[in-house]
């Protein structure tokens, strides 16, 4: 089966300037794909690729098989997008809105459907009666999630889905996202927000200056951190001459060891047994702190 | 595509509907008006001293078309050639063509053109709204002339022909539809609807100066054909000329290229 998203050595210039350099990668079908990197490193150019608002200058993409710019219209009626941005008129009313959206999609939008978004994002009907232009960043972002849902593509491209919406609003966001996972669709989102994806996403993919730099599962970019562990003990103990190679030594005092390991325990465990152990504290990376180090090399560079 | 096109005129309609309802009341009104102000010059028998109240070198300038002016005929056919009632509805056209770069410019195209919607859909789009907006106000404006002539004009009037009122809202649809259609084609190219309607309106007030120049100077002359108010030519219609083709042809044949160039700029560049 054709991967959902298939990107093959996409590029993208603009004059002198380069935004994509030589992209390749695959999201699987039911997959959720965070999509990293800071602003202009390219992610938004990624995303307006596969919809064919952006030619690419080298490479191919290709969503369920179909080419993005051969076929994009069979590409676009199964896609369901959240800009950044949503360019929503003022003047229109947020049913209005829906309601043109919807007669634009490639597949009939199931009023049941939508009023159940609309509810779960609490966006009263008296909400959607009045004009755009009355509405508040959180209410907007609401209203670009119900129209990238409500037709209840395949493939959800979801461009900062979280931006704008308070803490409440963001669970409520995270618990359609599992909903869809367990439907079997797909979602390729960009974010910002390190803990959102470390919680929703399976895989990421991050991108510094046009070039995808990291291509892992969350577990796996925990792994390249390894866990922080803290032995203290009773009483005072002897280092010994070495530790374990995958074992890093952060601090090392005759009642505290601060170590931190890639890989298994086991050669920890066993180092420590039948020593007075008192505790045993063993922190998980967070991808933050992890891709910080990946941003400051950008920044750096 | 039809289908996706008839969503997005529906759309753009509704957007455009208060302006176009308001300038075709007022363009409406004015064309009764102007039957009403023809119908007390001719009680007043007025055309003949109005005439000869112009300076000489007016009327040499002017040529016969001026004698044809200053007659029943010339003051009702006046709404169809006035430089505000032209300059309204180019304006109206150049803001229709200009919708493309608009929605580029709020990003509403993110939304639009994510989903299954052809790109040439918004040309076209485009194009059947200006269609149905300008020749909607056009033959309301002809309707508001027929209506004063045939319910409030004395029958003794020599009143103009139906086919002269046809001719002249056809002369200005086609100089209308010409610079909305270049309109659209700047609009296809730009990231900002400003610039496109900027654009369009500099080229079209450089064009209407070439062509004025050129028929009052001679040294100027061979350079008004290309303006293309040079084949706009309401005056030697109400001389009792018929409607030349060839210059209506110029004329809907520009527009149509500028429709078919944004087509292919549309359909090609990055949004």
């Amino acid at each position: 089966m054709a991967p959902a998203i298939h990107l093959e050595h996409i590029g993208k210039r603009y004059g002198r300037l380069t935004a994509l350099r030589d992209v390749s990668l695959d999201v699987d079908t039911g997959e959720i794909f965070g999509f990293l990197g800071l602003n202009g490193a390219g992610k938004t150019t990624t995303i307006r690729i596969l919809l064919d608002l952006v030619r690419p200058t080298t490479g191919r993409a290709t969503v369920f098989g179909a080419d993005c710019q051969a076929r994009s219209l069979d590409v676009r009626a199964r896609v369901g997008y959240l800009p950044g941005e949503p360019g929503f008129y003022g003047d229109m009313t947020g049913e209005a809105t829906l309601d043109l959206l919807g007669r634009l999609g490639g597949s009939r939008v199931d009023p049941a459907w939508r009023r159940e978004l609309v509810d779960r994002l609490e966006l009263a009907a008296s909400d959607l009666r009045r004009r755009i232009r009355e509405y508040s960043t959180g209410m907007k972002r609401k209203l670009g999630i119900v129209q990238a849902f409500q037709a209840d593509p395949p493939l959800l491209v979801l461009d900062e889905p979280t931006e704008g919406l308070d803490p409440l609003m963001q669970e409520v966001f995270y618990e359609l996202v599992a909903e869809m996972r367990r439907r079997g669709r797909t979602i390729f989102m960009s974010s910002h927000v390190l803990p959102e994806v470390e919680r929703v996403c399976d895989r990421i993919g991050l991108l510094r200056d046009g070039e995808l730099v990291l291509l892992a599962t969350v577990q796996e970019v925990r792994g390249l951190a390894g866990r922080r562990i803290r032995v203290s003990f009773h009483a005072d103990v002897a280092a010994p001459p070495s530790f374990p190679p995958d074992c890093e030594v952060i601090g090392v005092q005759p009642r505290l060891w601060d170590l931190r390991v890639r890989g298994t325990m086991a050669p920890i465990v066993a180092l420590v047994t039948g020593l007075p152990v008192a505790d045993l504290d063993v922190q998980m990376p967070h991808l933050e702190e992890i891709l910080r180090t990946y941003y400051a090399v950008e920044r750096s560079s | 595509m039809i289908r996706a096109t008839l969503v997005l005129v529906r759309h753009s309609l509704t957007r455009v509907r208060v302006v176009a309802i308001a300038m075709a009341a007022v363009l409406v009104g004015f064309q009764f008006l102007l039957t009403q102000v023809a119908v007390v010059l001719d009680r007043n028998q007025a055309f003949g001293p109005l005439a000869t109240m112009l300076p000489d070198f007016m009327r040499e300038m002017a040529g016969p078309s001026m004698l044809a002016f200053m007659s029943f005929s010339g003051i009702v056919a006046l709404g169809f050639f006035h430089p505000i009632v032209l300059s309204s509805l180019l304006g109206l056209a150049i803001a229709i063509g200009t919708e493309p770069a608009g929605e580029v410019e709020t990003r509403f195209d993110d939304l639009t053109l994510t989903r299954p919607v052809p790109r040439a859909a918004v040309i076209a789009r485009t194009v059947v709204v200006m269609a149905i907006v300008v020749g909607g106000i056009l033959t309301l404006m002809a309707l508001g002339s027929w209506t004063g002539l045939t319910c409030c004009t004395p029958a003794t009037v020599q009143r103009p022909s139906i086919g002269l009122l046809r001719s002249l809202a056809l002369g200005l649809g086609a100089i209308v539809w010409c610079w909305g259609g270049l309109a659209l084609a700047a609009a296809s190219a730009v990231r900002r609807r400003a610039v496109a309607a900027g654009l369009t309106g500099i080229a079209a007030l450089v064009a209407y100066l070439v062509d004025y120049l050129g028929r009052v100077w001679d040294p100027l002359s061979h350079v008004s054909p290309l303006s293309p108010f040079h084949y706009f030519e309401p005056m030697t219609l109400i001389t009792g000329a018929p409607l030349n083709l060839t210059h209506l042809g110029i004329l809907f044949g520009t527009g149509l290229a500028g429709a078919i160039a944004a087509h292919v700029i549309f359909g090609r560049r990055d949004l």
